[in-house]
């Protein structure tokens, strides 16, 4: 049986303006898109994260800061549970619901104030 | 049908002023969001998987046209092209921004709309048979006495931070629409031998984690003392719910923690002292309210029928969608929004307009919105049938299977739900897809799917019921039997070990070919099959037949 792959963590949010979900991207910057995630492999990189998180929480930015736990699966950054495979991805069943409009482009990166 | 008065618009108003600033707080940093967070759930705004959600009340689900036009217009302004009807009578939109909501709000207001307690440990929505007012089997319109409770229960001081969130349904038909016995105070109104209206009042029922069915505490309540018995029956529940503990803090809980008998006693008392004070309605008072849910001037000298050539498609919808009126020139329509295939509850703001536009020209300008996530037309004149359904086959809304298997309720689930374990969607759309060809052989059948234990998918009461949950951070799915919500109310059961979301499938086909195989005939419900046969043969075709 194969070895699975080590855990690692990403972190995540919702924007405060929209509420749409965010990751935190290796520029330290607030991307909607998944694979942008910056990854953290060791204990130090975690507390780096979630200090990031509460700090940008506490400036209002981003609300409910949480680490995600993921694998990396042939090169791709893979959400452990389905939910967050989910949230990481979107609804999977929008192609079937009537009326959907998509949002123009993806949103830009959340930048620090300056 | 029921219109603002000075004080309702004023209180709407104001709390959309007050929401906007707290808005602005929350957006400048003023507010932290643990100090935001009570506000805006006051205000339905919850925070969601993917984005905010703002979920509307619709009192007994009831809109007009011009309700509905506004609900399509905030989807296509404010949100991404369409919303979802609940399982409590509710819309909510999924994609709306925290900065729009002000605006939202005001928009609503402009209808006699808001989102006030569509949140939060208070009295929520209150519900009633979506056929109400225009059934032939009720004793009278249940709808005015949900509308003096809306207006007892809005911002309520005293129940404004109960243990847990509260809700109440209204039935006065023979056919229990309402599911009330699984809320926490049902309500069924009924003519006493003298022919007055009183209530039978049902207390501590609900799904979720433990599900329980109402107990009858109060038979015979006279309707001038509606309002007093649930102050007094709230209190009590105010006063001896837990609040140490999310998950007893339900009033079924204490109703089944003291007893339905000691819990009926201590209520009792406390009505007593307070039946004849400010609370007991004056008979004027009750038939205000019923004044503005007098029903529509049913023309008498309806033209003859002129029935369409033959055409199975429309037979089929009549056959299934429609439903015997009080009036016998007219029909009771349900417009299912249950696509085969389709996201069940979901409706664009293109068939929202159009929906509205059918509305008005055919159904006195009313549209309700069911318990089961469908839409009614409640007024229909016979004659305008035909033209009726190729109008919402135009808007692909004229699927012919309200109360078939296809029929499903589902909860948003994973795919939207911060709490959820597993998506409902995708798997209803796929049974959907998969007893489709023999829906019509199968006959009435009601399958709910919850996303998580939370229940919102009413899957305690599905003939059939799924529930999600998360086992090893995959989706997988319970499957119970056996549950209803109507007037013979029972909780199902599961039937054994879980499966996948593949294996719920073929699952819940083997459950319906078992009882195709097994029952005396057509006439012979699931239910009634069910009830005949037991689990036993169920589990047999699930477990034992499968694993040979």
């Amino acid at each position: 049986m194969s070895k699975k792959p080590a855990a690692l963590s990403v972190l995540t949010a919702n924007r405060l303006s929209d509420g749409v979900a965010v990751f935190l991207d290796f520029e330290g910057a607030w991307s909607t898109i998944f694979a942008e995630a910056s990854v953290a492999s060791n204990p130090d990189e975690v507390r780096a994260l979630e200090d990031r998180g509460a700090y940008d929480a506490q400036r209002n930015i981003i609300v409910e800061p949480y680490l995600v736990e993921v694998r990396k699966i042939d090169g791709t950054l893979v959400p452990v549970r389905q939910r967050e495979r989910v949230r990481a991805a979107g609804p999977s069943i929008l192609g079937d619901v009537p009326g959907y409009v998509a949002p123009p482009a993806p949103q830009p990166r959340i930048r620090e104030a300056a | 049908m029921y219109r603002y008065d000075e004080f309702d618009a004023a209180f709407v108003r104001q709390r959309v002023a007050q929401f906007r600033g707290q808005v602005e707080r929350r957006l400048s940093g003023e507010l932290t969001e643990d100090e935001f967070k009570p506000l805006r759930l006051m205000n339905g705004v919850y925070l969601q998987l993917h984005a905010y959600m703002l979920r509307i009340a619709i009192p007994y689900g009831t809109l007009s046209s011009r309700q509905m036009r506004k609900l399509a217009h905030i989807a296509r302004t404010y949100d991404r092209g369409y919303g979802h009807f609940t399982t409590r009578q509710n819309l909510q939109f999924n994609w709306p921004s925290l900065k729009d909501m002000p605006a939202i709000l005001d928009e609503l207001a402009d209808v006699e709309m808001h989102a006030i307690q569509t949140s939060g440990n208070c009295i929520r929505n209150v519900t009633a048979d979506h056929f109400a007012g225009a059934t032939a089997d009720e004793v009278a319109d249940p709808r005015p006495y949900a509308e003096i409770i809306r207006q007892w229960s809005s911002l309520h001081p005293e129940f404004s931070f109960l243990p847990r969130k509260f809700k109440v349904a209204v039935n006065a038909a023979t056919s229990d629409r309402a599911a009330i016995q699984v809320h926490d105070i049902g309500l069924q109104l009924k003519r006493a031998r003298n022919g007055a209206l009183v209530f039978d009042v049902y207390v501590g029922g609900g799904q979720g984690r433990t599900p329980l069915l109402a107990k009858l505490i109060k038979p015979d309540l006279p309707e001038e003392h509606l309002l007093s018995y649930l102050e007094a029956a709230l209190r009590v529940y105010n006063l001896h719910g837990r609040r140490d503990n999310k998950y007893k803090a339900r009033i079924k809980i204490l109703v089944h923690e003291m007893g339905a008998e000691a819990y009926a006693r201590e209520v009792e008392a406390e009505w007593l002292r307070i039946r004849d004070g400010a609370l007991k309605l004056p008979d004027a008072e009750i038939r205000r309210i019923e004044a503005y849910f007098a029903k529509p001037a049913f023309p008498r000298d309806i033209a003859k029928i002129k029935l369409p050539p033959p055409n199975r498609a429309f037979d089929r919808w009549v056959i299934r969608n429609t439903a015997t009126h009080v009036d016998a020139n007219h029909s009771i329509v349900t417009i299912s929004l249950k696509p085969i295939g389709g996201v069940p509850g979901d409706a664009s703001a293109d068939q929202m307009d159009a929906v509205a536009d059918i509305a008005e020209r055919y159904s006195y300008d009313e549209v309700r919105v069911s318990h089961e996530q469908n839409l009614v037309l409640p007024h229909v004149r016979k004659a305008d049938l035909p033209a009726v359904y190729q109008a919402l086959k135009a808007i692909g809304l004229a699927e012919a299977n309200a109360g078939l298997a296809t029929d499903i309720i589902a909860c948003p689930g994973l795919d939207y739900c911060a709490l959820a374990n597993a998506r409902s969607i995708p798997i209803s759309q796929r049974i959907s897809e998969r007893l489709a060809p023999k829906q019509d052989v199968i006959g009435d059948l009601k399958i709910k799917i919850s996303g998580c234990i939370n229940a919102c998918g009413h899957h305690h009461v599905g003939h059939i019921g799924i529930l999600g949950v998360e086992k090893r951070g995959e989706e997988h799915y319970q499957l119970l039997l056996g549950g209803s919500g109507a007037e013979d109310a029972a909780l199902a059961t599961i039937t054994g070990p879980g499966f996948g979301p593949d294996g719920i499938v073929d699952a819940v086909e083997t459950v319906v070919d078992t009882y195709l195989r097994l029952r005396k005939g057509p006439e012979e419900t699931f239910l009634a099959a069910y009830a005949r046969l037991g689990l036993d043969p169920f589990k047999e075709a699930l477990y034992v037949a499968e694993a040979a």
